[in-house]
This record gives structure tokens, sequence and C-alpha cells, in this order.
């Protein structure tokens, strides 16, 4: 049980085990697969924490997220300035938040900010489009996307605005014991 | 807030690592922020290498879905219940027993594995070996009481039980069924149908296929009306095939009952044991795996004959017609055990009712695996090679659950005749949970149709408690309470009834001072009417207090709502009022009238803010 790794001090690991849903091996694990990355890229001791970020392109490449529809979003609303690349950081968070032990109102609150694709903390109309089309890969023709939209609003939007706040979205969700 | 509280408040916190590590730093004191909570942490890692198979059931869930995964998850569940059963079954009745066992004089053959007779007659497997005697190992040393210890067992392992179900079933309705949807549900359906857990693309292009052709149904026929003749024809259908079906589960009972008194027969009749003999005994389980296989293609096929409105109700009724079949198979065996074979002259009949249990339990699991063989291996081959319309087989959830619960029945029913059931039904399960795991990954492919996972696990929970376990309790009650046990075998020789060994006991404690108040608690709270009838009557008063405290929470959710909505209106109108005035600002000709119009919204506001405020408290 003593500590025989050398990539993070032992203050920097435990906030790790306190600010994510991971054990200490799990985090080395995930640390691992963070370098395997990018191994040039990436050093090999974290101790003096430096900044090192990976780009988009190489995050959605894991086998996890390669075939997600919604691989791009994710990395999006983990990413420190929102362009996908991420720190290690935002690596462990965004696995944090998706893995099992997260509990539904953490992921709601992510589902929501991956589903808002304009940023502007609103489900509008065109980000359920956008969404639609993203769940059934385009298969639909424009007309039963809008007409999907419509009634999604329709019935989701409690304060009448025209589109889903993250309340009205929350609301939905523990409605719905199939959310994951 | 204690440490641990904080920092699972931190944990669940949505924000940046960034902010949570400041947060953690301002929060925690550092004493919490030392290597002493470290310990407890690196404790629980070595706890969770011990789940069995819990990278198996990742990949599972990341090729196939959750659907598929609640299946193992409900294997690995009923696994549970019979490792516990089986481990204090063999620490407190079978481990006394094998102390003062008398040796085994018959020979063993092969056969015996197959049909549970002969050699094992003579074994810790079945009830008749077990010794009514107090056990001591030395003379006036401590000694066990055998048959306290084997109804005491069984009882209190069945309350356990109780308690489980009871518990699990009532959290996983209240998560699952519970604020049921007011609309058809289309908006939380599709924000919610993403399956996160899926990374194999074959399974992701296959669910999004599955949801645009879900959308398309959903555009085009929401509500399909039928003309007159038209229902008259559905009804007459629908009646036709329950007829069909509850006709044959009847037909099913009767043939197994007739067979099983035949099969009495020829057991009291000659005790030859040769292999013709052995071999007959294996005919009535075989028939009853055999229905147990075939008839819920029979069902299946009558629901495509029906056409019913939503795939969800054709699972229903299709989930219902094969529990009704299982059910009433598994209540007519008993009712012919309780019934012909304890009033039979056979010498133990105890023993005979659990070889019984033991042949039905072998063969359904021989039965599983075969049908996993032919059902997905032989059905790939066909539908790759033979036959390329038919595709892979998909994994039949519904028919495959139902099976874990009919054997999980048959070893409840038959932990009282033999108490080492459960670990041989520990061992079959683990044997299929493997074979399922690689049969699914070698021949299946992600189920097409939408399968609603929570409200399909707490269904299952559901049929687990209510016709199986409850079931199960009023037939070991029968046994306990009404049934005379064998003279010359078994721990409950010579009384009148098992239940006897409780009362004989009770009266000897009446002799010593020191245990007055046991026989107090037995005759004044568990044998008395009163006492279960003062408790029925508190339950229902808390009943019937909790369902008003819902109903008008009910009515607070609908005042609530209405508010929302008048809320979002008047914001909408303060905005265009605020829009007017600043367009009227850029006009500087009324200065005058400007301030009266800004202290007029002003006043609106502060009121608007005073009515929420009051709204609130009124809560």
């Amino acid at each position: 049980m003593g500590n025989k790794q050398t990539i993070f001090t032992p203050e920097q690991l435990d906030a790790y085990q306190d600010c994510t849903f991971f054990t200490r091996k799990e985090i080395l694990r995930l640390f691992y697969r963070y370098r395997d990355l990018a191994p040039q890229l990436v050093p090999p001791d974290y101790t003096d924490k430096p900044d090192v970020t990976l780009p988009y392109q190489l995050i959605g490449s894991m086998p996890e997220l390669k075939d997600n529809p919604f691989r791009q979003r994710i990395a999006e609303v983990f990413s420190e300035n929102g362009d996908g690349n991420m720190t290690l950081d935002d690596f462990l968070d965004m696995f944090s938040v998706l893995s099992e032990m997260a509990p539904r109102d953490l992921k709601a609150y992510y589902a929501f900010k991956i589903y808002d694709f304009n940023n502007d903390d609103y489900i509008c109309k065109s980000d359920l489009e956008k969404t639609v089309n993203k769940l059934t890969r385009n298969e639909l023709t424009p007309e039963e996307v809008r007409l999907v939209c419509e009634k999604v609003i329709y019935e989701a939007d409690v304060d009448n605005d025209g589109k889903l706040s993250l309340e009205d979205f929350q609301h939905m969700i523990i409605r719905a014991p199939d959310f994951l | 807030m204690s440490t641990s509280e904080r920092i699972k408040a931190i944990q669940k916190m949505p924000g940046t690592m960034k902010k949570k590590r400041e947060i953690r730093f301002v929060s925690l004191s550092s004493f919490a922020l030392q290597s002493f909570r470290r310990f407890g942490n690196s404790l629980s890692e070595y706890f969770h290498l011990l789940p069995l198979g819990h990278k198996t059931l990742k990949i599972i869930g990341a090729n196939f879905g959750t659907s598929v995964l609640s299946y193992f998850i409900f294997l690995k569940w009923l696994l549970a219940f019979n490792f516990f059963s089986f481990v204090i079954n063999f620490s407190f009745i079978t481990v006394p027993q094998l102390v003062a066992a008398e040796p085994n004089n018959l020979s063993f053959t092969g056969l015996e594995l197959f049909t549970g007779a002969g050699y094992f007659q003579e074994t810790v497997l079945y009830y008749g070996f077990y010794s009514n005697a107090t056990i001591s190992k030395t003379e006036n040393g401590p000694s066990y009481n055998m048959q306290l210890a084997y109804i005491f067992t069984v009882g209190i392992y069945f309350v356990i039980c109780f308690l489980i179900l009871l518990f699990s079933m009532a959290k996983s309705f209240c998560r699952n069924f519970i604020n049921p949807q007011i609309h058809s549900g289309i908006a939380s359906k599709l924000l919610c149908i993403w399956d996160f857990n899926i990374t194999n693309e074959k399974a992701v292009k296959l669910k999004q296929k599955n949801i645009s052709m879900q959308i398309k149904v959903q555009n085009t026929g929401e509500v399909l009306n039928f003309s007159a003749t038209e229902r008259v024809v559905r009804i007459v259908i629908h009646l036709v095939c329950w007829v069909a079906s509850l006709g044959t589960a009847v037909a099913a009972c009767a043939g197994v009952y007739f067979l099983s008194i035949n099969n009495l027969k020829e057991v009291v009749k000659g005790h030859k044991n040769d292999l013709e003999s052995q071999a007959a005994m294996l005919v009535l389980p075989i028939v009853a795996s055999v229905l147990n296989t075939f008839m819920p293609f029979f069902y299946s096929w009558l629901g495509h004959l029906e056409r019913f409105q939503t795939p969800g109700h054709q699972i229903y009724v299709t989930i219902t017609r094969n529990i009704i079949l299982k059910i009433s198979i598994v209540g007519i065996l008993c009712y012919y055990w309780l019934n012909i074979v304890a009033a039979s002259e056979s010498q133990c009949w105890e023993t005979l009712v659990g070889q019984d249990i033991y042949r039905l339990v072998l063969v359904d699991f021989i039965f599983c695996l075969l049908g996993s063989f032919f059902g997905e291996f032989l059905r790939r081959i066909i539908g790759t090679i033979v036959c390329v319309n038919l595709g892979l087989p998909e994994f039949d959830i519904g028919r495959n659950v139902l099976d874990l619960i009919y054997a999980q029945t048959l070893t409840w029913v038959g932990i009282l005749f033999s108490p080492l059931l459960p670990g041989i039904q520990m061992i079959s399960f683990s044997i299929v949970f493997y074979v399922k795991k690689v049969s699914l990954m070698m021949n299946c492919q992600p189920p097409r149709k939408v399968w609603r996972t929570a409200q399909m696990t707490t269904s299952f929970m559901f049929l687990l408690f209510f016709p199986s376990f409850l079931g199960v309790l009023s037939v070991i009650g029968v046994t306990i309470w009404r049934l005379k046990p064998s003279e010359e075998c078994g721990p409950f020789r010579g009384l009148s009834s098992m239940y006897d060994a409780v009362s004989e006991w009770i009266k000897i404690l009446e002799n010593y001072t020191a245990s007055k108040w046991v026989v107090w608690i037995y005759h004044n709270l568990i044998t008395s009417e009163l006492f279960f009838f003062i408790l029925s009557v508190v339950v229902l008063i808390i009943t019937y207090l909790y369902w008003q405290i819902t109903e008008g929470r009910k009515t607070v959710i609908k005042l609530l709502q209405k508010q929302i909505t008048n809320e979002g209106k008047e914001k909408r109108l303060l905005l265009e009022k605020l829009w007017e005035l600043q367009r009227k600002t850029e006009n500087p000709s009324m200065p005058r009238g400007q301030g009266q119009q800004v202290s007029l919204i002003v006043q609106v506001l502060l009121f608007q803010l005073r009515a929420w405020y009051d709204f609130m408290g009124f809560l």
C-alpha cells in the first residue's frame, strides 16, 4: 500500500480521488491511457503540473468515443476553452462523469450541455434539430425532423419560452427512468 | 457536514476540476487532507477486485446495450441468493451432520449424477439423511439440536430473502414507475434514448436506425382508429388466443400430473435399481423441460398473430402467458408432491420429493445449455450460410429471464427437502453465465426492438417476488404446518408436523426461568392472532396516510406548474414593456412621463417579487 508511483505527488492523487469518482488505481490507469495517445507530448512526471493539452483528433480516436455520434460535443463540453483539446484534468473529469458511478443529476447536467450546440444555456430548436440528426444519422427528412422538434418543445417546455432550459431538461429526466 | 459528506458533495458538483480543487482546498481542513483517508480508499480498491465478471459486464454493455446487460445483472443477483443460502445451509445444517454421519453402504455408479437416487440417497444431499438427535461430540459437552437448527435455518433464510426482495422491489418501483408521463413522452424518449454505454460501431448504427424508425412511426400513426367491425374482430382474435394459451397451459399441467402419478406408482411398486427404472425416473423432468422450452415459441407465434397496437403490449402479454405456464407447472408439481407423495406409502417421501426436484433442476440446466446451442449457435449458422435473409439471432431477454425465474423457484421449493440444492444451482448458474456470455458474443446481434430496460427490470423483480417467492412461501408453510413428516427418516421423524419441534422446544424452555421472555414472546407475539390483527391495522393506517400525502403533493405540483407558466408569461410581458420604454427614452419628447413609467415598472417588479416570496412561504 505504499507510494510506489512517481507520476503524481500524494497530494495531487488525493485531490484527484476527492474530485472524481475514481480510485487511485483507476486514476493511474487513465493517466497511462492519456499518455498512450501521445507519448511524446505527455511527460511521465506530473509532479510539477505541466501544462499539456492533447488535440481533439487524438481524443476522438479513443475506442470508447470513436463511434459515439456525440464525441465532438463531449470533447468540447469537457475541454477548458471549449475547442475539444483536453488537459489531463479535463480527461479525468470526462471519464468520471461518463462512468457508472456518477449520479444521474450530474449526468443530466452534462447531457444538457452536450445537446446545447450553440452554448447559450438553452436548447433551442436548432440545437434539437442537430441532436435529432446526430441520433438518426441524417436518415430523416427535414420535415420529419422539424415535426419531432416541435413536439419535443411542446411537451418539455414548462415555462413556455420556446426553448428548453436546464430546469426543463432536469424535470424531464426525473420522469424518465431509462436515462443513462 | 462531516468530511466524507463534504467529499461526496464535491464529487457530485458539476464544474471543472480546477474549480473543484479550489473548493476542496477551502472547505476541507488540513487534517482531512492528510493521508489518513488513503488507507480506507486503498482498502475499498481491493474490494473492487472481487465482483465476478465486472469487466465482462462492461464488455457486454458496450457491445449490446443496457437491455441485454440487465439479464446478466439479474443472473448475478440470483447467484448471490443461492450463494447465501448455500453458505448458511452448509454451515448450520450440513457441517454438524457430517460430524455425526452414518456410513454410506451403497455403491456409486455414474448414473446417480443424473437421477439423484442411489448413492446420493444416503448422503447429506437429502433431507432423509439428517438425524433428529441432538448431536454432541463429547459426553455432556455442548450439544447441537438438529431439529431446531434445520427449521430455524430454513425459516430465517426465507425471512431474510423476503425482506431483501421486498426492499429491492420497492426501491426499483419507486425509481422506475412513479411519476408516469402525462404526455406520450416523445421528449423524454428522444433526449434520454441515447445509450452512452454503447461503444461498438455496429451497435451504434443499429441504435440509430432504431431511433429513426421509432420517430417515423411516431410521426405517422399516433392514434389508430378502428371501425366497429374491426374492433370486434380484434377482440375475438384476442379472446381466441388467450383461450388457446390457457388451454395449452392446462393441458400441459394435466399431462405432467398424470405422468408423475404414473411415476410414483413405479417407484413405490418396485425398488429395483437397474438402468431401466432409473431412466424412467428421468421422463418427467424431460417432459417438463420440453414443455417449458417449446411452448414459449408457440406463445410468441400467437403474439405475432394478434398484432398488438404497441410492441410493449405484445412483450407484456407474451411474458404473462409464459409465466402462467411455468408457475402452473411448478404449482401442479407442488400439489402432487404435497398431496400424493406425502400421503403415499413410500419410506421417506421428503427424500423422494428432493430427488424429483434435483432431477428437474439438472434437466432444466441441460436444456438451457442445449437451448443456447440450438437457439443461438445453429441459428447463426442457418442465418449466415443457409438462409441469409434471416440474419443473426437476437438475444431473447424475456424468455431467458423467465427461465431463470423458473429455475430459482424450483431451487427455493427444494431448499427444505435438499439443503445443498442451492450449491448445485449456484454452480449451474455460473456455468450458464459463461455459456450465455460466449454464445452472445459469438452468435447474436444487438437487439433491434426497443426494450424499456428500467421498467422491465422492475417487472422481472416483481415476477420473482409475487408468483414465485410467495408461492414458495405458501408451499413451505403448508409443508411445515400441515404435513406429517415421515416416520423413519429426517430430523423430524416421529413428530406430527415439522412445526411441533418448535412448540416442543418452547415447552422445554418454560421450565427454565432464565428464558421466560422467549416463551412470553412466543405466546403473545408469534402465535397470538390479536397481535397480527393490530399489526395489520397499523400498517393499513400508515398506508392510508401516505396515500393522502401523495394526493396532496400531486395537487401542489399542479399548482406550481401553473405558477411557472404564469411567471414565464409575466416575464415576457415585463420585458416587452421595458423594450417599449427603451424605445421611448430614445425619443426625448416626454421627460416627465418617462420617470412615471420607470417607477411604475419598478413597482410591478417589486410586487411580483413579493408575491413570489409569499408563494414560497406558503410551501
